[in-house]
């Protein structure tokens, strides 16, 4: 039956191949394995379709996903960008981002489109629909983007399609850096696939392995693309991006807790001159990759998707070339020039297995076992200062490895709205140097230009856009001071005392061979477009921000005794005013003895009439 | 001029000091003014120093102060301390600023005590006027009080609303009705609460009229004392209008305060009652806060008609336990204005326990506080708890006081009743 289904595919591809051959690229798909130092695997997965707009607003989905497409007419999204990630990457031993940066998100699921609407109401409102269409197909919370989690970008992001106008276009961004991505997200993502996970690439891809790796971005882009003298088409690009720890992935399924080796197994450094029975020094990881498919992603590639487009290889390789590789029969190898990269043509409807065995242990050493990692435009880390629950600050430390040229960029903070910041504090200085920050008015102030839109309480969050620079070889800190606000006791989530999640920065580098306003370009491919606006985007980590609790289990308590307490005041305010003063032995008796000689009284009469009785 | 002579050099000497005090904390102890700034029990949302900053910041780089949820104080503040220079440059300036606003309060305070208006207003004469105190000693409690210095250090901006509510009862008592006007609008502008202030101020004024320029129509008075008040409210308001290009500072200042949307920690009771407030409910608990404090005005204003001053005293008293967003600042005020009772103190029954109440929450509350947001050693029931105390401390002094001075009243009638035990019904 599979393999009927799939002779119908390939006829029916062959048939749409031969009718329109324009055409015939509408569909690829590759897988780009990059081994990372310190036995680490970087697995690229790339799925692009094209379908043309006339085509698409017919409602002629060819491989573009229907459901997909239907939610983006529905609410009018011109462009759009989907990113769910976890983990962190390690740009100090793993080097520049893949696709430098523009696939992957923050921690979290994250969320911007260009929306077409002629007034920013309209706008939200069909941001509305599409967040809760798009949470339902993604089984994501994105229906929590809400007022309060919804920016308006000023400078960070540009379109990576080609509009025709962009007065109407409104762009909206939201982020939800609680979200756990999880196995239920990977699941509509295949399914969005021409081939599903059944073959070609997508097969590999399997949620204990994805989301088990040290860091992974699935993202999803859809924009329009035209080439002059061609008809406009919509692209949809679907990445998956993951670091694998190779030792984590080869352990296998049923034995999944690591237990140390006994000691004679022991990966240890034998050069070193205190090496003995009962020394060991840690072997240099990536001296010991070897892995296979099979191991890493615990199953092989099933073959090709037979819609993909034949002249792209599925599978490529990024090791240098002296290293060997074994493949499984009928594959053939196809080395690029640049010495580092091989590619691999795979048959269609066999599995296909890949080994790299260990190198050669005469050269062991790190640039001929795997290539050396590119060194990103800049390096960025934040994190809080301060202690206690009642204020505190955010600093970024930014870093510009380039011995020579400055790096500019935008950088971009979502904060929610419980975190006042106080923009007044802003600081940007060069670390080492002691002049007073911001007090340069030259041309060497390190920001440029500050876009901010304040938070408000309950209905916006706090957007913050600073277009700085990074002077050659050398590291800037940028700090800020915020305060903690205490909210309302049903505001808080569960576990309150977890921490509120606050979303990635977003660092958006500048391409310097471009002017501002990322003009009209001629653009034939869509890396050439990204290229002219972002040279290089990266996200830092994000934050656990804790707030004071209240607690939570007394709000009767606390209603009871704070009632009691404006009792007493009003109550002896109002004694002292309404009655009057007589002199103690004057006026009516009171008090407790009246009354217990009244209750004498009785008891006596009672007993008396008890006793006539 | 009473019994304590005070000579010019003394008076001299006594602003000096408090200058000095203020001024050398300011520069010697750099450190001390920030972290009183960052005190919950001196700065609350709607006076703090910082947020005030913030505000000038925006409003200095074009960003509206009040599309934010940052700064909550009146437009006019900005204007006012944009014209000062920075304030990261220099200091100076400011910490002058606010030096002279504390020095203008005493300086207030002492004309107010020497009117004699606590012992003998125009309605009521105490038989006990004789033994008080000077204005030198008022207005030196006033400025020394560490309330009142910690406030002047922390920056807090009801320092400017203390002065204002200040002269506007100084110009009454010396019988300058509209100054009293102008001044309690201007209180009013900043904080909008002094408004409540309005009834017992205008009787005040009223009775302390000069008689060469005196209206005789009490309602009639009140209409143009309202009117004034109405108009220079509607002065202000528009210029703050101009200043900021919009009406959006009212919700953020007024509203503020009105819905208290900002539940930041402070000494009053409002904060943890609405953090832990039941949705459905919120809205109906601050229409009876607010009453409530409202309901004191009028039942004070009437039952101690004879003596405006003590309806103002005490209204500052309750407003400073029960007001939205209270501070150290308001409590000051209050214990400001309670020597000028000096000649009723031998009737208060309680001075002990309140002063030893107060000393209590004033020391464990920041201790309280530090365990809670700090050492994460106890929860927001322990600061919440002395913030109960400290409200009931205060509101034992405000009875204690009006107890005090109703008796007083009434032992004019019965003379004979005098150190004698007595008991209300």
């Amino acid at each position: 039956m599979g393999q009927f289904l799939s002779f119908l595919w390939i006829s029916i591809f062959a048939l749409l191949a031969f009718s329109s051959p324009a055409l015939g690229a509408d569909y690829h798909e590759q897988l780009n394995l990059r081994p990372l130092p310190q036995s680490a695997l970087l697995a690229s997965f790339n799925f692009r379709s094209n379908t043309t707009v006339s085509e698409f607003e017919k409602g002629n989905f060819r491989f573009f996903p229907r459901s997909l497409g239907q939610i983006l007419q529905h609410a009018g999204t011109r462009e759009l960008h989907l990113r769910f990630s976890l983990g962190r990457w390690d740009a100090e031993s793993w080097g520049a981002r893949p696709w430098n940066g523009a696939r992957e998100g923050g921690t979290g699921v994250e969320l911007w489109a260009w929306l077409e609407a002629h007034a920013d109401d309209e706008a939200d409102r069909k941001w509305l629909t599409l967040t809760n269409a798009l949470s339902g197909l993604f089984c994501a919370s994105l229906n929590f983007i809400d007022g309060t989690r919804t920016t308006r970008p000023f400078m960070s992001f540009q379109p990576e399609g080609d509009h025709s106008t962009l007065t109407n276009m409104h762009l909206l961004y939201g982020v939800l850096p609680h979200e756990v991505v999880c196995t239920e997200n990977l699941t509509p993502f295949l399914k969005l696939l021409p081939c599903k996970g059944k073959a070609g690439i997508a097969s590999l891809l399997d949620g204990h392995k994805l989301f088990d790796a040290s860091w992974q971005t699935m993202a999803i882009d859809v924009r329009p693309i035209c080439s002059p003298g061609q008809e406009c088409v919509l692209q949809i690009e679907q990445t998956i991006d993951m670091v694998l720890d190779i030792d984590r992935s080869k352990r296998p399924r049923d034995n999944p807790i690591p237990r140390s080796p006994p000691a004679d197994q022991l990966p240890c450094d034998t050069s070193k001159p205190y090496h003995s029975h009962d020394t060991c020094f840690p072997a240099d990881h990536t001296a010991n990759q070897d892995w296979s498919l099979s191991q890493i992603f615990g199953k092989p590639l099933k073959g090709t998707c037979p819609l993909t487009d034949p002249a792209v290889p599925p599978v490529c390789l990024q090791v240098p070339d002296s290293r060997s590789v074994f493949v499984s029969e009928g594959a053939f190898e196809r080395k690029n020039p640049d010495q580092v990269s091989r590619c691999y043509e795979i048959p269609p409807s066999a599995d296909f297995e890949m080994a790299l065995p260990k190198p050669d242990s005469s050269a062991d050493t790190t640039t001929t076992a795997v290539v050396a990692p590119e060194t990103p435009l800049l390096y960025a880390e934040r994190s809080f200062t301060g202690h206690g629950q009642e204020r505190g600050g955010v600093q970024t430390i930014l870093r510009n490895p380039s011995p020579d040229t400055d790096v500019e960029f935008v950088y971009m903070e979502t904060l929610p709205w419980f975190m006042r910041i106080y923009l007044h504090t802003l600081q940007a200085r060069v670390a080492g140097d002691a002049r007073t920050p911001n007090s340069t008015t030259d041309d060497n102030k390190l920001v440029r230009q500050v876009y901010y839109r304040p938070a408000v309480d309950r209905a916006r969050g706090t957007q913050l856009e600073v277009r700085m620079r990074v002077p050659p070889a050398s590291t800037v800190f940028v700090t800020y001071d915020f305060e903690k606000s205490i909210l309302r006791y049903t505001e808080y989530p569960p576990d309150a005392n977890r921490g509120f999640d606050v979303a990635a920065a977003v660092i958006t580098v500048i391409n310097p061979h471009h002017g501002e306003g990322g003009g009209e370009g001629s653009g034939d491919d869509a890396g050439g477009k990204l290229g002219r606006v972002a040279a290089y985007t990266l996200r830092t980590t994000s934050l656990l921000c804790s707030l004071p609790t209240p607690d939570f289990s007394m709000p009767y308590n606390v209603i009871i005794f704070t009632s009691t307490a404006i009792a007493l005041a009003f109550g002896g305010v109002f004694n002292i005013l309404v009655r009057r003063f007589v002199a103690a032995h004057e006026g009516p008796e009171g008090g407790l003895g009246v009354v217990l000689g009244r209750v004498k009284g009785r008891l006596v009469g009672l007993v008396k009439k008890g006793v006539e009785g | 001029m009473d019994g304590a002579m005070v000579t010019p050099g003394r008076t001299a000497g006594l602003f000096a000091g408090a200058a000095v005090l203020r001024l050398a904390i300011f520069t010697l102890l750099p450190k001390l003014p920030d972290l009183l700034t960052g005190r919950v029990e001196i700065s609350t949302p709607v006076t703090s120093f910082k947020r005030l900053q913030e505000g000038l910041f925006l409003y200095n780089h074009n960003v509206s102060p009040y599309d934010g949820g940052v700064y909550h104080q009146a437009p006019l503040f900005l204007p006012l301390f944009s014209l000062l220079p920075d304030f990261s440059s220099l200091p100076i300036f400011t910490y002058l600023l606010y030096t002279a606003a504390d020095l203008l309060s005493a300086l207030a305070l002492w004309k107010i005590a020497d009117s004699g208006e606590a012992g003998s207003s125009a309605l009521f004469t105490s038989p006990r006027k004789g033994k008080r105190w000077s204005g030198f000693i008022i207005a030196a409690l006033f400025l020394f009080n560490p309330f009142t210095v910690a406030t002047c250090l922390g920056r807090s901006t009801s320092v400017f609303t203390t002065c204002a509510i200040l002269h506007a009862i100084a110009k009454a008592v010396s019988g300058a009705p509209f100054g009293a006007m102008i001044a309690l609008s201007f209180a009013s502008y900043l904080s909008m609460y002094p408004l409540l202030l309005l009834p017992p101020l205008i009787l005040l004024s009223y009775d302390r009229q000069r008689p060469e320029r005196a209206t005789k129509s009490g309602l009639k008075f009140a209409a143009t004392c309202a009117s004034v008040v109405a108009g220079v409210l509607a002065v202000l308001f528009q210029m703050s209008s101009l200043v900021t290009g919009s009406w959006e500072f009212l919700p953020s200042t007024y509203g503020v305060q009105l819905t208290l949307s900002d539940l930041t920690p402070n000494v009053g009771l409002w904060w943890y009652f609405f953090v832990e407030m039941f949705d459905s409910f919120r809205s109906f608990f601050l229409a009876v806060f607010w009453l409530h404090l409202a309901s004191y005005v009028g039942g004070l204003t009437m039952r101690i008609r004879r003596q405006p001053l003590v309806v103002l005293t005490l209204l500052m008293g309750i407003f400073g336990i029960f007001k939205p967003y209270p501070s150290i600042s308001d409590t000051s005020l209050f214990l400001a204005l309670v020597p000028l009772y000096r000649h009723v103190f031998p009737l208060m029954r309680y001075t002990f326990v309140i002063a030893a109440v107060i000393l209590y929450a004033s020391f464990l509350g920041p201790a309280f506080y530090h365990l809670w947001i700090y050492a994460g050693s106890g929860n927001a029931n322990f600061f919440y708890a002395i913030t109960l105390v400290w409200g009931l401390g205060q509101s034992l002094l405000v009875c204690d006081l009006m107890f005090a001075v109703l008796r007083d009243e009434w032992e004019v009638e019965r003379p004979e009743m005098v150190g004698k035990e007595i008991r209300q019904i």
